[in-house]
């Protein structure tokens, strides 16, 4: 345990010590921002017809019921940032294992008494500390603007819960890929493609048969994350993103094994 | 922290006279390409020992078997009479490890970073800064404690890197291209680092620089295309009329194939 915890501490370290950290944070604050204020100007705009419409000014009752805070921007908000984060995290992983093996220092870390899984184990815990920031700072915005608009306490928890299973989920997938080659650029192109595909199945409904379609949808992000959007808490959808993460650190953790085999 | 200087060869010894390096039958294999083919190799306890050859030669591959980072295609190594492969704790308790030059975290503190590996060495408390500030003194890094590792010229950087390998004091040290990259000076001062550990612990130099090793090691070993063609005391090895057939795989009369 003091070894990963003395992993997880020059892991932090070297984390904060470039400007990617910063950037990444920047970039996902900004972008939420964007997004949620571009979706309040449209909603602004609907109210405003709505109030030159009705001749007599605005009246609440003249508004439809589904043209609302909650409806019209916090959750198409929810909706465009999990998606925005299948390619911003990707940035984030990218470096964490591809980066000490283009270095060298994975063989000097190795070298010390750091078991391969210890490793493993500091680098998850450090990025997904840093993607539980992110999120958080990200969410506080949107949050507070809808929690007079219609949106509980219980509902903001379980929307909360959902992007950060996700981020989590996009993130695992982008430390494997990091794991698996010395470039960053690669470790975070292939991090974006396979959560990209990951997303929504939705699409292969066409071309596939019901049996696949279903396994395919039961493997998808999004109607994961939609479920928990939409305040539904199962412990079916925290299963599968608690699977997604412990099979991308044996996945991360063979990477360790093969090496020492193939080379 | 045990002062290195007070080690006798024999203390390191703990294999109760057993070779600190043994490699029997060591064969590696890359898909189709060999790089170590049946290696016989015992590095005594004490010695100063280099492992030559021209750059593809073996010899990294040879370190990556000894730290256990790669696994042997047949044959086995041992350290201290333990097995990287099944033992890797037991030997990566015995040795300390400098990588090439740059092989470093440019974004931390030298102190910062000596704390991480010394923790990741386990040592703590008291017993982890008295390591830090004394590797720091031993290598003459006490002013430059506070300074980025990337902000660090090349020949400190390796003093770094060596510093790392002795904080927990280690009876076996591996050295690989302690000067490759380094100006005229900064290659003196590594050398003399590297001069001053002799005869106080096992000392398993990796490099392809003749000059460095006929200084600094008691032993050498010569490889080439993976196949062992020279073993001897370095004077012998080293000492024919060109040296550097060795280099092209013809074993001189003064080495012993």
């Amino acid at each position: 345990m003091r070894r990963t915890l003395a992993l997880v501490r020059k892991e932090i370290a070297v984390l904060f010590g470039s400007p990617l950290a910063y950037v990444a944070l920047t970039l996902v604050v900004v972008v939420t921002a964007l997004i949620f204020f571009d979706h309040l100007r449209v909603y602004n705009q609907i109210l405003f017809l709505y109030a030159t419409t009705t001749m007599g000014g605005f009246e609440s009752d003249t508004v439809p019921d589904y043209i609302n805070l909650r409806d019209t921007v916090f959750f198409p908000v929810m909706e465009t940032l999990g998606l925005t984060l299948l390619g911003v995290i990707p940035l984030v992983t990218m470096r964490v294992f591809s980066e000490e093996r283009a270095r060298g220092t994975d063989d000097l870390l190795l070298a010390t008494r750091l078991s391969a899984t210890q490793i493993v184990a500091g680098k998850f815990l450090v990025t997904y500390g840093f993607v539980v920031l992110m999120m958080a700072a990200s969410f506080v915005y949107p949050a507070m603007a809808v929690s007079q608009g219609g949106v509980g306490a219980q509902h903001l928890l379980s929307v909360f819960v959902g992007l950060l299973l996700h981020a989590l989920a996009v993130a695992s997938i982008g430390l494997v890929c990091s794991a698996c080659t010395q470039s960053q650029l690669i470790a975070a192109i292939s991090g974006f493609a396979v959560a990209f595909v990951l997303w929504d199945f939705s699409w292969a409904s066409g071309f596939v048969s019901e049996g696949l379609h279903a396994a395919l949808d039961a493997l998808s992000l999004h109607p994961r994350y939609g479920a928990f959007a939409e305040g539904v808490l199962t412990a079916g959808n925290v299963v599968y993103f608690v699977a997604l993460g412990a099979t991308a650190f044996a996945l991360t953790r063979f990477s360790y094994v093969w090496r020492r085999v193939a080379g | 922290m045990t002062d290195p200087s007070d080690r006798s060869p024999a203390e390191d010894a703990s294999g109760q006279g057993g070779a600190a390096i043994a490699a029997r039958g060591l064969t590696r294999r890359f898909g189709s390409h060999v790089a170590l083919r049946d290696l016989d190799l015992d590095v005594a306890p004490g010695a100063a020992f280099g492992l030559l050859g021209a750059n593809g030669a073996g010899k990294t591959t040879f370190i990556r078997l000894v730290l256990g980072l790669l696994l042997p295609s047949s044959g086995e190594v041992q350290v201290d009479g333990h097995s990287p492969e099944h033992e890797p704790e037991a030997v990566r308790s015995r040795l300390g490890f400098v990588p090439e030059t740059s092989r470093l975290y440019p974004d931390l503190r030298v102190r910062g970073f000596l704390r991480f590996a010394g923790a990741a060495r386990d040592l703590a408390g008291t017993a982890l800064e008295s390591a830090v500030d004394h590797a720091l003194e031993r290598f003459g890094l006490e002013d430059v404690s506070d300074r980025l590792v990337g902000h660090l010229s090349k020949g400190f950087q390796q003093r770094v890197s060596l510093a790392q390998a002795f904080l927990h004091d280690p009876p076996l040290v591996i050295v690989d291209e302690p000067t490759s990259g380094l100006d005229p000076l900064q290659q003196a001062e590594v050398r003399g680092v590297l001069g001053s550990l002799r005869g106080r612990r096992t000392l398993l130099l990796c490099t392809h620089d003749l000059s460095e090793a006929r200084d600094l090691c008691d032993q050498v070993a010569v490889l080439h295309r993976g196949h062992l063609v020279a073993h001897g005391p370095a004077g012998q090895v080293l000492g024919g009329d060109d040296p550097l057939a060795l280099f092209r795989g013809m074993a001189p009369e003064a080495g012993t194939a």
